[in-house]
């Protein structure tokens, strides 16, 4: 590996991702993307008391689909990259916790999907890994519990506010070539 | 285009881009809806007046049967329907105080009923005690003052 100018790292090989999985909240489904996501929920709760647990229940969803998908067993997973919007990462961290794949929570807000990829390459690039899932969640609910205000608030939204996505997304990042999707 | 370099500059391309919030259609839903809950409220009063209360007994009532209104119809999942379609309209008026302090009793009612309702109730409500009573402590200490100028 080597570091060319600022920002920019060259691997020695190439990283590739072997499966993705993402599901995603009644809103998302509307819209035109809606087909390419592996699954749609009509239910903000899915089923669990609170937002927070219902995000951790997608974003471990998510990961179990990717896992299914890239037909790897638990134990060739060597780490698990991911964060969310939460106090403490909580959505991620207990959303994961039975996996019992090793853990690094990250935040970065929008930028955690994009930082879980680069630190998974970086990870497998020095050798240190051969897969690696990178993961993050939003839910609409619990961010705008977190940061905003409540639901039942009777305000007025302006027409450029932005919508938290609820949904989550998983890649598992691999230094395996030949059954990559992307590389 | 033009290059942006500072923040000012970024904030005027943004605030061109962005678009406008319908001023006109906002302030007429809020002026209908607002005085529509007025009219609710003078409604209670003079009814409360022709069942032979006092003025200040009637205007009491009236707040708290508004509140109480505005509280079950948060719960209801109604009153936030309304805050979207008449901002300041049903802001404004005491229904949107009890609104802002029902709304997070819910919200938070997941994190217990001690640190979550308990701690987070006055999370929107809060800095409007807090500067209201304040500044009414501070208006009465000067009245005071002046009143007492004009006794001596």
């Amino acid at each position: 590996m080597q570091k060319l100018g600022k920002q920019t790292i060259k691997f020695d090989n190439p990283i590739s991702i072997l499966e993705t999985s993402s599901i995603v909240g009644p809103k998302e489904s509307e819209g035109p993307l809606a087909n390419f996501f592996d699954k749609c929920l009509d239910d903000e709760f899915w089923g669990e008391k609170t937002w927070e647990k219902a995000e951790s229940k997608i974003i471990k969803e998510t990961v179990n689909s990717s896992i299914i998908k890239s037909k790897l067993s638990v134990d060739q997973i060597d780490y698990c990259f991911a964060g969310d919007l939460l106090n403490q990462c909580i959505s991620s961290s207990f959303g994961l916790r039975d996996l019992g794949i090793p853990f690094f929570g990250i935040f970065g807000a929008c930028s955690t999907f994009v930082e879980a990829l680069s630190l998974a390459s970086v990870f497998i690039g020095s050798g240190s890994a051969s897969n690696i899932i990178a993961a993050t969640s939003s839910h609409f609910c619990s961010a705008e519990k977190q940061f905003r205000f409540p639901l039942e608030l009777g305000n007025q939204r302006p027409p450029s506010s932005q919508w938290t996505v609820t949904g989550a997304g998983s890649a598992i990042v691999s230094k395996n070539r030949k059954r990559a999707i992307y590389n | 285009m033009k290059k942006i370099n500072t923040q000012k500059e970024y904030q005027e391309y943004v605030n061109k881009k962005s678009p406008n919030s319908p001023i006109f259609k906002n302030c007429l839903n809020a002026f209908l809806v607002g005085g529509l809950i007025c009219v609710i409220g003078q409604f209670i009063m003079e009814f409360c007046k022709f069942r032979g209360l006092s003025t200040d007994l009637s205007s009491t009532i009236t707040s708290v049967i508004l509140i109480f209104l505005s509280a079950f119809l948060t719960s209801l999942n109604i009153f936030n329907k309304i805050g979207k379609f008449a901002g300041a309209g049903s802001l404004v008026p005491i229904t949107g105080f009890a609104n802002s302090i029902v709304s997070p009793s819910i919200e938070y009612k997941s994190e217990g009923y001690i640190m979550g309702v308990g701690a987070k109730m006055f999370t929107v409500a809060g800095p409007v005690l807090v500067y209201g009573i304040s500044t009414s402590i501070l208006v009465g200490i000067i009245y005071l003052i002046f009143n007492m100028q004009s006794m001596v």
